[in-house]
């Protein structure tokens, strides 16, 4: 990378770094206050001072019947979040790999994918829940539910392997052919193992955005809600910090499966890079 | 063996568009053979050997390996290999797996087939590092491993795209020692784009110089070297200086050809040769002797325009007036014995034996920023 | 010259490769939207959506005067958003890729920005009450340094803790594309520069800043369309005092006026599409987007 000036660390490098530490607390300064309230005592209120320390909240969640079927919510985002995932990394990957040339078709596609990003979730909602009903199917959370989030989901996963494919070398997939391989060992032995670390990318991408999607899912999950449904019904109509309970647990979730997918990228950039030395 | 790794190439046309990249190309290439494919960029070399590896299927016309009929079957099953120009490893595979892939894509078992890639990888020296990563290899190594994936098929025919130019200098002119011995030691046929002359002429048995999609001509290193075709593979080739004029007197003996600065040339019998006909014709550089008084025949004179000494010859570029720059090889002695420096007016003079008469019309310089 | 590979039979993939991406992008993006725009003609009657081709939805959303009001409140959001995150993006950006030596440093403080966009938006959003209410962090510090004597109401339920919001979630936004722009300078430019004399200062406005044009627009694009889509941040911390665009309609929705609030979606999308046109006329960023 270009460095500014070859001298020692300047006033503008402290500066900048003062600006950017900063903006870091600032972006996660507020999630880690919400974990500490979470853990609010049982008289404490939404802000602080904290009255002691306990895991009420966390049990409120559980036992009230005020929050709605969060148990049901969260078993649904998961379902929701794990085919998202999947449907959008197979989907993608193939889609990509079609991009590679120019065909017939491929403008319109591209520009509906990027019409999703760039239009309102709820207007899409509103779509996909009076397209559904005008044809006279049922809203369900894993139909109807489940295609408003692969319309948000897909866009990203294309984008990413449109970054990806930038840096793939089709002489690869030559030089396998020319090995003797056909297509489906091309595709096994090479494409996808070469591929991985984007597919585990757009795999993170597939599930977090479906597991924290609200505004498409609103008016297309039917009768049982998702989580982040309820979450946003909660912000009107719950003033403890059960509210911080249920944040922090959601959170957790996808801290995890970030930290989980961070850690196969890494394990696999590890395997393949060994001596950086050498080159 | 050698029957079988023939190739035959009948009226290939490769056309993308309109432009048609490789035009009507006839060749044959003997079984046991070291061609060498020459010629400058978007010439068609490269395409052409695409086509006989199968990655690129002709717009017409037949390709036959031995005696079969290859047109049509799908690359990696036509007992072809190629060596890719920038290695194609496979980044994601240890050098062993990368050369026992084919092996693998066949269905043998991973012990049978690591081992096999294991004697491979002996036979090109890197068996120490058959556990590594592409990524931790040098250029020379990448390509010795490209060259052990590639041979591990037991193919009749190596196909190499322009193998030695990401090598520096003096790897080179090592792998090029090695690229010789592997072909006669495997008595397959080898297939080898460049686009360095004197890599071509030193590795060759064909030499196949092609110009915009068709061949100029396809001879034996010392016959493209002495006596090019046309005016295009004389100066693509180097080592010749052509020289252009008309035809001044027809005998029995021989043709005699003014060039635009008045000289005469002696050619040999020019068939067909009318007076005032127009002929091209060339002069080996390093046939040429720098002489004090200036000639009537088969010489020229021009102002040294650069000297430029290159250990075993020192090259004296002249200009003649022409529009050819007039180069002569001359011996180290051979120079140095009188003065010469640049802005001298000089004589050449050389033995008419060694004006060579290019048949062929392709006037093109070979340089396609030129044109 | 790999990639003009023509080999037999390869020729259908490419459309069989992209058919299950094609499928889902048409059914649930294309015709939902057509969906939408048809369902802005029709009729309804108080009980039930009737099929027809009226233009009295569009008359009743551009006649009536809150239209108006929506869209610039909207919009003010939305201009206030993009300068402030294109500021902030670009400054860090700028640190990232310029001040930063090593790459990996680089890339790992670059994550560190991006882990927050994986979590939930609406947590996020909630997260900013404590900081910002009568008796939040915000309030609590500067009462304690002695800077005010009551708490400030306007921090929170107020149009700058919904701007303030948005700059949380959105920042990112502008971050990525800015720091993919940049990364892509050349750095023989910087040195050439660097050797020509100029100063940081000259090398930012000179080089830096035109060559970073593409991702500004792609971020800008991203923030514009986000702040002007969003109906859920607005109504919470402005604490239902202020209103958007995408509020409105969905208050219409839920009343079940589907045709109303369908000619409002089309209208905003007509408005957010020359917002980015614009954009675009002064970046090309076209060749960017599509490879």
């Amino acid at each position: 990378m270009a460095q500014i000036s070859n001298a020692k660390r300047g006033p503008a490098f402290y500066f900048l770094a003062a600006f950017f530490t900063l903006f870091v607390i600032f972006l996660y300064g507020p999630m880690l206050v919400i974990f500490l309230l979470s853990f609010q005592g049982s008289t404490g209120g939404l802000t602080f001072p904290m009255r002691g320390i306990s895991t009420h909240w966390f049990n409120d969640l559980w036992t009230s019947s005020r929050y709605g079927d969060l148990g049901g919510a969260f078993r649904r985002s998961l379902v929701l979040g794990c085919l998202s995932m999947l449907i959008t990394a197979i989907v993608c990957l193939f889609a990509g790999l079609a991009f590679r040339r120019r065909f017939w078709g491929s403008g319109p596609i591209f520009y509906l994918a990027i019409g999703s990003l760039v239009v309102p979730g709820i207007l899409l909602g509103l779509g996909i829940s009076q397209f559904f009903q005008l044809l006279g199917f049922k809203l369900n959370w894993w139909l109807s539910g489940l295609g408003a989030h692969l319309s948000w989901t897909m866009p990203f996963g294309l984008l990413i392997m449109f970054a990806v494919l930038n840096r793939f070398d089709a002489s690869w997939e030559e030089a396998a052919r020319d090995a003797g391989a056909r297509s489906w060992q091309v595709l096994a032995y090479v494409t996808v193992p070469i591929l991985f670390p984007g597919l585990i990318a757009v795999a993170l991408f597939g599930f977090t955005l479906s597991y924290d999607e609200m505004p498409r899912s609103l008016l297309t999950v039917g009768g049982k809600n998702t989580l982040p449904i309820e979450i946003s019904n909660m912000t009107t109509n719950v003033t403890t910090p059960a509210l911080y309970a249920i944040g922090t647990l959601t959170s957790v979730v996808s801290f995890v499966v970030i930290a989980l997918a961070f850690l196969a990228i890494a394990v696999i950039q590890k395997r393949r890079a060994r001596a950086r030395s050498g080159s | 063996m050698t029957e079988q790794s023939r190739i035959d190439i009948q009226n290939v046309t490769k056309l993308y568009g309109k432009v048609p990249a490789v035009n009507n190309v006839s060749l044959t290439i003997d079984g046991g053979a070291y061609c060498c494919m020459i010629g400058p960029s978007g010439c068609g070399k490269t395409t052409l050997l695409r086509m006989i590896a199968g990655h690129e299927s002709p717009t017409s016309g037949k390709i036959q390996i031995g005696n079969e009929d290859v047109t049509d079957k799908r690359t990696g099953s036509r007992g072809t290999a190629l060596m890719f120009q920038n290695y194609a490893l496979f980044p994601h595979l240890s050098l062993t797996d990368n050369v026992a892939f084919s092996l693998k894509v066949k269905g043998e078992t991973a012990q049978a087939r690591r081992e096999k890639a294991r004697t491979m990888l002996d036979r090109v020296q890197l068996l120490h590092l058959a556990d590594r990563m592409p990524s931790e290899l040098s250029g020379g190594q990448q390509q010795r491993v490209a060259l052990a994936r590639a041979l591990i098929t037991n193919p009749k025919v190596l196909l190499l795209d322009e193998p030695l130019s990401a090598l520096d200098e003096f790897l080179r002119l090592r792998m090029r020692v090695e690229l010789k011995r592997l072909q006669s030691e495997l008595g397959i046929t080898f297939v080898h784009v460049t686009h360095t002359q004197p890599e071509a002429i030193a590795l060759a048995d064909q030499v196949v110089v092609m110009d915009h999609g068709v061949v100029e001509q396809a001879a034996g290193p010392r016959e493209i070297y002495s006596k090019p075709y046309s005016p295009y593979v004389a100066r693509f080739m180097g080592g010749q200086n052509v020289l252009s004029g008309l035809v001044d007197g027809t005998g029995a003996g021989g043709t005699t050809v003014r060039t635009p600065d008045g000289m005469l040339h002696d050619l040999q019998v020019v068939p067909d040769a009318k007076v005032g006909a127009p002929v091209n014709f060339s002069v080996r550089r390093d046939h040429i002797r720098l002489v004090d008084e200036a000639g009537q025949r088969n010489g020229t004179r021009g102002k040294v325009v650069n000297v430029e000494y290159q250990g075993t010859y020192v090259k004296v570029a002249l200009d003649t007036g022409s529009r050819d720059e007039f180069i002569v090889y001359l011996d180290e002695d051979d120079f140095y014995s009188a003065t010469r420096a640049v802005g001298d007016m000089i004589n050449a003079a050389w033995e008419p034996r060694f004006n060579h008469l290019l048949v062929g019309t392709n006037n093109s310089t070979g340089n396609p920023h030129e044109e | 010259m790999s990639d003009r590979s023509s080999a037999p039979g390869r020729l259908l993939t490419p459309y069989l490769q992209v058919a299950p991406l094609a499928f889902l992008m048409i059914t649930m993006v294309g015709i939902p939207l057509l969906t939408v725009v048809l369902l802005s003609f029709w009729e309804f009657d108080g009980i039930a959506v009737y099929p027809a081709f009226t233009f009295d939805n569009y008359a009743e959303v551009l006649q009536s005067p809150v239209t108006l009001k929506l869209f610039l409140a909207t919009l003010k959001y939305a201009l206030i958003t993009l300068v402030a995150t294109v500021i902030i993006g670009f400054t860090c950006s700028y640190f990232l890729v310029f001040y930063v030596r090593d790459l990996r440093i680089q890339i790992a403080l670059f994550l560190l920005c991006t882990i927050p966009f994986w979590t939930s938006n609406v947590i996020r959003m909630v997260s900013w009450i404590p900081f910002l209410g009568r008796e939040g962090l915000f309030n609590s510090a500067l009462i304690e340094l002695g800077i005010i004597d009551h708490p400030l109401d306007i921090l929170l339920y107020s149009d700058f803790a919904v701007v303030l919001t948005y700059i949380h979630l959105f920042t990112l936004f502008m971050i990525v594309p800015i720091f993919n722009s940049m990364a892509k300078i050349n750095p023989n430019l910087i040195e050439a520069a660097r050797d020509a004399g100029a100063s940081p200062f000259q090398i930012l406005r000179d080089i830096i800043i035109p060559l970073s044009k593409t991702g500004i627009a792609l971020g800008s694009i991203f923030v514009v369309t986000l702040v002007m889509g969003d109906f859920f941040v607005v109504r919470v911390m402005s604490g239902g005092q202020s209103a958007s665009v995408v509020s409105a309609m969905k208050n219409n929705i839920d009343q079940l006026y589907y045709p109303v609030a369908s000619a409002m979606a089309v209208l905003l999308v007509i408005v957010v599409l020359l917002m980015v046109t614009a954009i675009l006329r002064v970046v090309d960023i076209r060749s960017e987007l599509a490879r």
